[in-house]
């Protein structure tokens, strides 16, 4: 039975002048065997068929007739497919869709995102297709439904698309929890991940597929895709580096060479790390080339999805010679065209650039290629570093989120909506998932409690009302609290977001409210590649117009910017070390030569084994500069740290700054350094990992770090809310900052466990507290070479021009503020000059 | 805690780190936006807020009024939060508070917030009127705006000002008196404040812990 299966999708494949894959065979057999697993390879090497043929084979041996399949009623809800972003459930629509059509298969195949109308997701919650394709939000809110157990009734497969781009967040986490839902109402659905490379293939195997009755982690297979090809990674190098920055974003020195490269091939991705780069990038090659109008595009998350849709097809058509981008086109679809790929700036990881490498060469035979334009001279040593950490196999791990407390509220929430929950089940359903497999009793009860009666602090206020347990089941009593609930679901958090659209209509995209917030109508800007005159802002849309000249301010958007990874930074010191005994490594390390010889002239190049700390004095004050290599989160962490350190031993106010390389600590009085290399009682020295676990958050919270890290917490815990969709007035008592909500959870109801997980989660993904503690240990092992510098050292340089990050300061505030004066209003210093 | 003594319109004014204006000559305590039951209405919609938070703002403006030995007190605005504050548990919290202070001439000059939640019950004895309530030199007001018939002083925006200071940066809520108009940040411990960006002339006066200090642009 199974063979005449398997010979239809063999010969579906012949039809297509296509062969199996051995791992496609390899996925087909375990499909028929009732197994789960996780699929790794690059995107683009057949993997959506390995699992959807999978899916299809166990209703192709109950089904052979194929005579019989016509006028079939199409089966109810067989596959869920979860896809990362929104923008992929098209394609993977298309090609679900293929085998289908071709066979005359009576399955259908339907989408359900964010753009869905409501209309038509109310048909299908009553009639489910055969293959649904959504996101992990849209999962959440279908299981926020009532008739959400119905419509999973007849489910067999989930697939996970992209599971490396969610593991290491909490959507990832929002998907465990989800697929734990399924797994109680389906205990025989098999569970397929696809992922990229990565470090840590086992763990994501394990967080995937979840924990068994006894406890155990769920057997399932670990599937080798095809074989990464041959992957080059070149620069290109400045012709004087002497006049190259040693510091700064643009970069755009590079601008001949990065055109001739562009002009070599005949569809291009130039890929850049930020989105202000992508808008800057665009406009200086169009206006060097400005033939090419029509022809490049550029692409970034903040686009309208009509816009990025055009780029997209453009480059699958080949007609796009060029397209600038974000991590935005790291994911999915194949661009087949596509024969040169550029990084402008650093590749920040080794697993990064593979990804961005195999957006090129997807012929069978051709390898992929990725030429890095450097930015500023240092990035020349991370080339040849990657490089090293890509020879030698270290590829960075994605490490899940473990127990985060306010996706864990957020979903009883969500199951006490969806037909309600009976406690010890869902602890037991919760503790199912990777992430909660070590939740404590105490940890769930408190998150019970939250949600119910609100906790310790709130017991004696009958007003407050959530979830509510009625005989043994704790459901949601109110409908507007419901409401509420599924507007908000989500981890995603982003800045307050206004649309940008033209008077005469046609919507551009998004752009952050503190942009706009300081333009003044009539004021230029670019955007979507396009100058444009602000207008107004009105009903959250800042309407435009085009502006005539093409010249404005490039808006900045917030968000983390990526550090250097822990295989990265030590492959760099590697290559410093070199540098240190005067051996250069190839074309990338000779062209920096002169740089870092500079540095050993003015200070020194540090070996490994070594670490390097440099003073200064300027009119701003006292500088301290560290050079860990470690990235900048790491950075962070140790600049508070030792901020509070030093600033323990006497009165100080410091103000931090870091990068990738080292960090800075700036201070108005001379910092006590000498005091503080040597331990003193109770207070622990520089670089001691004593008392670790309470300096750091201690350190944190005089520095301002875990009341951003709250942001996120309150909104995905539903403390924020943004209102209703045109209701926002009636809501707008409602509604309080989260630092607010920081402020006050800290000073009347300091236990409350969302604060510490801000702490937690400051320290786990913000500062890499694990990364950070084994720095401490290297740091402390290290000769410690000090330098007292006469100007900025090549690697201070970037510190001192970079902006500040945090503050960290032991005086009183009033003799801090007695130091300061107030901003004033721009209008009016610039009307008295 | 030290508190500042200015003169604004020829009047002595003090100003409080409590976030309140005393003025000697009328034995009277100025404050604006209380939010009284702000985290109760939030609880009642399901947001999940410490308790404490009026019990505090109560506790303040009771040292305030002792500290000064203060006979009557104006609230600019925004008393109680929303109609869905009005909760039994937190009337009778206030309706206690105003027992303590039963002997204190009370005087609300409605805002906005008090025209949704409604003014306060009569036990409480307060005097509720609208804008503007002239006791000259000054009109006071909600809405910080210019009066005919005397210098506006108002409340509603919670001001705040940012300070910048070498690599330091501090936003700390703040007084504010201009050309035409006078502002108070908002009393209440739980409200937020907008950041306002005063012009050379104007005099700001930030409260920093437990200190007042000035900080007008020259």
């Amino acid at each position: 039975m199974s063979s005449s299966a398997l010979a239809l999708a063999e010969r579906w494949f012949a039809q297509r002048q296509w062969q199996p894959f051995d791992f496609q065979r390899q996925v087909w057999e375990a499909f028929l065997a009732g197994e789960s697993g996780l699929i790794h390879a690059p995107t683009g090497t057949g993997k959506t068929y390995a699992v959807w043929w999978g899916a299809l084979l166990p209703w192709l041996i109950r089904h052979p007739d194929a005579a019989a399949w016509a006028g079939a009623k199409a089966p109810k809800l067989r596959v869920l497919w979860l896809t990362p972003l929104r923008a992929l459930a098209a394609d993977t629509a298309q090609a679900l869709q293929a085998p289908l059509s071709d066979l005359g298969l009576p399955w259908t195949v339907a989408r359900r995102t964010g753009d869905t109308s409501s209309a038509r997701k109310q048909r299908q919650l009553k009639q489910p297709p055969s293959a649904l394709i959504t996101t992990p939000e849209s999962l959440s809110l279908i299981l926020s439904r009532p008739e959400g157990k119905r419509f999973f009734a007849e489910l067999e497969t989930v697939v996970v698309d992209e599971w490396h781009e969610l593991l290491g967040n909490k959507r990832g986490v929002q998907t465990e929890l989800g697929l734990a839902r399924l797994r109680r109402w389906r205990p025989e659905v098999r569970i397929w991940g696809l992922s990229a490379t990565m470090g840590n293939l086992e763990t994501a195997r394990a967080a995937l597929l979840g924990l068994d009755e006894a406890g155990a982690i769920r057997a399932g297979r670990l599937v080798r895709g095809l074989v990464p090809k041959e992957v080059v990674i070149d620069a290109l190098i400045p012709d004087a580096i002497e006049r190259f920055p040693w510091a700064g974003h643009m970069g755009l020195k590079m601008l001949p060479q990065v055109i001739a490269a562009i002009e070599e091939g005949r569809s291009a991705l130039v890929f850049t790390n930020t989105r202000n780069q992508t808008e800057n990038w665009y406009q200086a090659i169009l206006k060097a080339r400005p033939e090419w109008a029509g022809q490049i595009a550029l692409h970034h998350g903040s686009l309208a999805a009509k816009t990025r849709r055009w780029v997209e097809d453009g480059l699958r058509q080949g007609a796009l010679r060029c397209v600038v981008c974000t991590s935005s086109l790291d994911l999915g679809v194949d661009f087949t065209p596509v024969d040169r790929v550029l990084q402008v700036g650093s590749p920040k990881g080794v697993a990064r650039l593979l990804q961005r490498a195999g957006r090129s060469g997807h012929q069978p035979g051709v390898v992929s290629r990725v030429t890095c334009v450097p930015t500023h001279a240092f990035e020349l040593v991370e080339v040849v570093a990657v490089r090293n950490a890509l020879a030698a196999g270290q590829i960075e791990a994605r490490d899940p989120v473990q127990k985060p407390l306010d996706v864990l509220v957020q979903h009883l929430v969500t199951v006490a909506l969806g037909g309600g929950f009976e406690a010890a089940q869902l602890k037991e359903e919760v503790r199912s998932s990777y992430a909660y497999r070590a939740l404590t009793d105490a940890e769930w009860e408190w998150a019970l409690r939250f949600v119910s009666d609100g906790g310790e602090a709130l017991t004696a206020y009958s007003e407050y009302q959530r979830v509510r347990p009625q005989n043994g089941r704790y459901r949601v009593p109110e409908r507007r609290i419901g409401r509420r609930h599924r507007l908000s679901i989500g981890t995603i958090v982003s800045d307050a977001a206004l649309r940008v659209k033209y008077l005469n209509g046609g919507s551009l995209g998004t752009i952050t409210e503190s942009f706009i917030s300081r333009l003044k109508p009539g004021d230029k800007f670019i955007f979507a590649g396009r100058s444009l005159e602000f207008v107004r802002v009105r009903d959250m849309t800042a309407w435009v117009r085009r502006a005539k000249n093409s010249r404005g301010a490039i808006p900045a958007w917030s968000g983390t910017s990526l550090p250097i990874s822990a295989a990265l930074g030590a492959a760099v010191r590697a290559e410093l070390h070199q540098a240190a005994l005067d051996q250069w490594d190839g074309p990338e390390m000779m062209a920096v030569q002169p740089v870092l010889t500079l540095q050993k002239e003015w200070s020194r190049i540090p070996t490994v084994g070594q670490l390097l700390v440099e003073r200064l004095k300027t009119r701003e004050g006292w500088h301290l500069f560290f050079y860990p290599f470690e990235g900048k989160l790491v950075h962070q962490g140790l600049a508070a740290l030792f901020a509070y350190r030093l600033a323990r031993r006497q009165p100080l106010s410091v103000a931090l700054t870091a990068n990738d390389y080292g960090f800075e600590l700036l201070s108005p009085d001379p910092p006590p350094l000498a005091e503080a290399l040597i331990a003193e009682d109770g207070i622990p020295s520089l670089f001691s990992r004593q008392r670790l676990l309470d300096e750091i958050p201690a350190s944190l919270n005089a520095s301002e770090m875990a009341r951003r890290q709250f942001r996120e917490i309150a909104r995905v815990a539903g403390l924020v809310f943004s209102g209703f969709p045109g209701q926002q007035r009636s809501a707008r008592h409602l509604q309080a900052s989260s630092s607010l909500f920081y402020e006050v959870f800290r000073k009347y109801d300091a236990g409350n466990l969302l604060l510490r997980q801000a702490d937690r989660e400051v320290l786990e993904r913000q500062l890499e507290h694990g990364r950070l503690s084994q720095t401490l240990a290297r740091l402390a092992d290290s000769e410690l070479l000090l330098v007292d510098l006469q100007r900025p050292s090549p690697l201070a340089f970037p510190l001192l021009v970079e902006r500040l990050q945090a503050r960290l300061s032991t005086e009183k505030l009033a003799d801090r503020v007695r130091r300061m004066t107030v901003s004033l209003e721009k209008a009016a210093s610039a009307g008295t000059a | 805690m030290s508190d500042l003594g200015i003169e604004i319109q020829g009047e002595r004014l003090h100003l409080l780190p409590e976030r309140a204006v005393h003025w000697p000559r009328r034995r009277t305590l100025v404050a604006a936006d209380l939010h009284l039951g702000k985290a109760t209405s939030f609880r009642t919609a399901g947001i999940p807020l410490p308790g404490g938070i009026t019990a505090a703002t109560l506790a303040r403006l009771g040292r305030a009024l002792v500290r000064t030995r203060a006979e009557r007190f104006i609230c600019l605005g925004d008393l109680l939060h929303a109609n869905s504050s009005r909760t039994q548990q937190l009337l009778a919290m206030v309706s206690a508070w105003r027992q303590e202070h039963r002997q204190l001439e009370m005087i609300l000059v409605r805002g906005n917030h008090d025209f949704r939640a409604g003014d306060p019950p009569p036990e409480w004895v307060i005097d509720c009127t609208n804008e503007p309530l002239l006791e000259a030199p000054f009109a006071w007001q909600h809405y910080p705006a210019a009066v005919a018939g005397g210098y506006g002083m108002g409340g509603h925006l919670h001001p705040a000002v940012r300070l910048r200071g070498g690599a330091f940066s501090e936003r700390l809520p703040c007084f504010y008196f201009g050309q035409s108009y006078g502002m108070l940040p908002a009393f209440g411990a739980f409200t937020g404040s907008m950041t306002i960006r005063p012009v050379n002339g104007d005099s700001v006066f930030v409260v920093a812990d437990d200190a007042v200090i000035d900080v007008s642009p020259d």
